[in-house]
């Protein structure tokens, strides 16, 4: 019987975690932009080179609740949310819902590519260097590092200049076709790869030199099976694990790369919004975020269960 | 949110090496087509332009009112008037005007037989329905709103004559009426709601907007019955592009890698760096328009310690090394300037002589002024009190290169003992600095057709802050002197006393030591040679495609 009620009483967690992890984000930001100098109604106004008339910025006050008490104006935010009304954007004049669907699709598609492609990398590398020796893994380690320490826009620089500019492989922007989608997703997964490889090589390492590696190489099983039927699986574990936090560098990654790139999404939105004091649109941007976020990490769990059977039985 | 990439030294040489494979593939393809401007129009094909200005967020540039507006809007908007290169005034939708003898009426004759690309005919009601609009505080509109300032009501005489009332006189008046902020849109389309009219203006122009993708593009169509082109300067009947993509690219060498690959025709806010390296190649031409109104200048804060000592200003202008500074930051691509107003302006008035780099003379200046203690730092002080200037910089609006520029000058005051201290801020913190008063030294471009850019920024009535707590009259000069110059200029229509009078009102400004002139406000705008035809309406220098098209 207890043992039935476990993943109700998990899930129930799950949901009010991150309940709680919403409310802190939205609560943050109301208060955090605001401390930021700068008067959202002039922002409204167009911001730079746009002198605004004071009847403007009346009008633009009162047409957005900006002279309401600011504690008033935090609980109409709230009570907004939880209706599931994310607001209007300032900047945009358009449902911050309606901006966000329209963003989300391609950010998500990036980041998920951009995971894919850096698994990829990070397993193919562990994988190589462990069959091949010591040397082998000093030059991997080296790789990894060094693609951990890159930072994105050095990154994409340097790949248009090399792929758009001096082969003239690939376009600098985005394109709408596939094409010019591989620019970013390199940019994105390159350093993401580095931390992945570091981690699953060494426990990759470590299970190639434990009993059951040994067993099998005992009843005649080759070095690489050794490693794709058995040691594969101990690789991917802390890879898994570290999914969600990878998922969350991803989004931080796309504001940057979003830019580089002028490719839509959400990344763009976000630092569009922030720049503009656009209050509904940054938390509704950031609440989607911490969402997914979340979403993610609870998908992690489940399979990093589903990849490791003792922690079912914890 | 501030962005490592900006860094301009990392720029420099990888733009370089962008040029020389430019170079490389433009040998590799075996010369191409010549697109020299020689050839017939010929109409057709789509030109895609990459703007490096912020996404507008209203493309009616009624509302609000900023130059991202004003740029995309010049491609479907036109105003009633518009200026030809020699800076006169001519005329755009409205073919004649006159004004009273008193100054305080205006009759303005509407040209015959234009219609709004809706079908509703231009005439003396949509006019006033557009002032009244923009006039409309429900509309929030700012630059619009205040070109019109003196409009106290518009009058619909007959179809195509409309009257205008002023409060006071306005020689000023055409200017405003040329600038794009202030553009007339179909009155039917205004019905409309703001959001409405937002996502789709209605108007005359040769273009039509036709999707708006947000965060991505805006596209244009061609307007089939185009018939209202301005007195010179433009080619009769529709344009010959079929149509605009109007691209958001805000990264600098995106932008240009872009171009170069031949993803975009036309790009702008081009960097000095990528300007300099498309001078070498034959596939990128360059279009140098400097922005109207006041040019890019330093304001000397004089309202408050050390910048109140006419000294201390003479002594900090003196001591900075502006010239070497910028023909190596800006590679020859901004000409230096000794004008409060920009070159464009035919009534900008230079003094050169005041502005010389002079380091003996700012030591000796600033040993008068009593600051003749230095301490162990080198800077010096004065009853204790160090020799520091505040110095806040918008990321926003001080392009990589400027940024550099005020690093040399933090080094050249230096060594006549000023502690320049840099502070870059994103442009609400900029604002909140100035609100604040918590600045010696700034920046602040301003974009306006004429010299009436004077009287914002240096009328005593503009150091008063509006409710946001934005003041223009950022040096903080208060003189009755100026002031009434500047009233009085700004009611004479009189052409010779005018430029008399804006001239002793510059000597002021310049004498005074409240600025120090930097350069106009730079617009360079880089097209792929494939592209002829482009060109800059001289009122605020934003690009036209009426007369562009594409060979090939």
């Amino acid at each position: 019987m207890a043992d039935q009620l476990k993943p109700v009483r998990w899930v129930l967690a799950k949901v009010l975690g991150a309940a709680f992890v919403l409310w802190a984000v939205a609560t943050l930001i109301f208060f955090g932009i605001r401390m930021i100098p700068g008067d959202p109604a002039e922002a409204i106004l167009g911001g730079p080179g746009s002198q605004a008339s004071p009847e403007a910025l009346e009008q633009v006050r009162r047409d957005y609740g900006l002279d309401q008490p600011l504690l008033a104006q935090y609980a109409a935010q709230l009570g907004r949310l939880i209706r599931g009304d994310l607001g209007d954007s300032y900047s945009l004049r358009m449902p911050v819902a309606d901006l966000i669907a329209n963003q989300l699709p391609g950010t998500l598609l990036l980041s998920a590519l951009s995971l894919l492609v850096a698994w990829l990398l990070a397993l193919g590398l562990a994988g190589w260097s462990t069959l091949n020796g010591r040397a082998a893994g000093v030059v991997a380690s080296g790789l990894e590092i060094a693609a951990a320490a890159v930072p994105h826009f050095w990154l994409a620089s340097v790949l248009i200049l090399l792929f758009s500019n001096s082969l003239g492989w690939l376009p600098p922007v985005n394109t709408g076709s596939a094409d010019g989608l591989i620019l970013p997703v390199v940019t994105l997964a390159l350093p993401l790869a580095g931390f992945l490889g570091q981690v699953m090589r060494e426990s990759m390492l470590a299970a190639m030199s434990s009993p059951f590696a040994l067993s099998a190489r005992a009843r005649g099983e080759g070095e690489s099976g050794v490693l794709f039927r058995h040691a594969l699986r101990h690789a991917a574990l802390p890879g898994i694990a570290l999914s969600g936090w990878a998922f969350g560098n991803l989004l931080s990654g796309a504001v940057v790369v979003e830019s580089i790139f002028a490719r839509p999404g959400l990344g763009r939105t976000l630092l569009n919004a922030v720049t503009l004091r656009d209050i509904p649109l940054v938390t509704g941007v950031a609440l989607v975020s911490a969402l997914a976020y979340v979403l993610v990490m609870a998908a992690s769990d489940v399979a990093e269960r589903a990849a490791d059977p003792r922690l079912r039985t914890a | 949110m501030s962005f490592p990439f900006r860094t301009p030294a990392r720029g420099v040489p990888a733009a370089a090496g962008a040029v020389a494979a430019v170079v490389l593939l433009a040998g590799c393809s075996g010369g191409g087509g010549s697109s020299d401007n020689g050839g017939e129009p010929v109409s057709g094909g789509n030109l895609v332009y990459a703007t490096g200005d912020a996404e507008p967020t209203c493309l009616d540039p009624h509302v609000g009112g900023n130059y991202p507006q004003a740029l995309i809007s010049s491609q479907y908007l036109e105003p009633l008037v518009s200026r030809n290169s020699d800076g006169e005034t001519i005329p755009w939708l409205a073919s004649s005007w006159e004004q009273s003898e008193d100054g305080l009426s205006w009759t303005f004759t509407l040209r015959e037989g234009v219609k709004f690309t809706d079908g509703t005919p231009l005439d003396a009601e949509a006019v006033k329905a557009n002032i009244e609009h923009a006039q409309d505080p429900a509309t929030a509109s700012s630059t619009g709103y205040l070109a019109l300032r003196k409009i106290k009501s518009a009058e619909a005489v007959d179809t195509q004559t409309l009257k205008l009332t002023l409060s006071s006189p306005d020689s000023a008046l055409l200017e405003s009426l040329s600038m794009p902020w202030v553009a007339i849109q179909s009155p039917k389309a205004l019905e409309r709601s703001q959001e409405e009219n937002c996502a789709a203006p209605v108007g005359t122009g040769p273009f039509v907007v036709d999707k708006w993708v947000k965060q991505e593009s805006v596209t244009m169509v061609r307007n089939e019955d185009y018939s209202a082109p301005p007195a010179e300067g433009w080619h009769a009947g529709p344009a010959y592009l079929d149509s605009i993509t109007w691209r958001f690219i805000p990264e600098s060498a995106t932008r240009y890698a872009a171009l170069q690959a031949g993803e975009v025709q036309v790009i702008d806010n081009a960097q000095p760096d990528t300007v300099k390296a498309a001078e070498g190649s034959d596939v990128i031409k360059h279009l140098d328009a400097p922005r109207p109104g006041a040019s890019n200048r330093l304001e000397l804060n004089s309202s408050k310690a050390p910048f109140d000592d006419p000294k201390v200003r003479e002594a900090f202008v003196r001591s900075v090394n502006v010239n070497d500074g910028v023909s190596t930051l800006f590679f020859g691509t901004a000409k230096r300037s000794y004008s409060p107003l920009s070159s464009v302006e035919p009534l900008a008035y230079s003094d050169q002589s005041l502005f010389g780099y002079d380091l003996e003379e700012a030591n000796r200046l600033l040993d008068e002024a009593g600051w003749t203690a230095r301490d162990s730092a080198g800077y010096r002080v004065k009853d204790g009190k160090r020799l520091t200037l505040q110095f806040p910089v918008s990321t926003n609006q001080s392009i990589p290169a400027e940024q550099s520029l005020f690093e040399q000058f933090q080094a050249t005051a230096k060594e006549a003992g000023f502690e320049v201290k840099l502070n870059l801020l994103d442009l609400s913190s900029w604002y909140g600095a100035l609100a604040e008063n918590n600045y010696n030294l700034v920046s602040a471009p301003y974009t306006k057709v004429g010299p009436d850019v004077l009287r914002i920024l240096f009328h005593s009535d503009s150091t008063k802050p509006a409710p946001s707590g934005y003041f223009a009259n950022l040096s903080q000069v208060k003189s009755d002197e100026l002031d009434e110059l500047l009233t009085k200029a700004s009611e004479t229509s009189e052409p010779a006393e005018r430029e008399r009078l804006y001239e002793e009102a510059q000597k002021i400004v310049l004498e005074g030591y409240y600025i120090l002139p930097l350069y106009d406000q730079q617009n360079h705008f880089l097209y792929r040679s494939e592209v002829s035809g482009v060109k800059a309406l001289p009122t605020v220098s934003t690009p036209t495609f009426h007369d562009a098209w594409l060979t090939n």
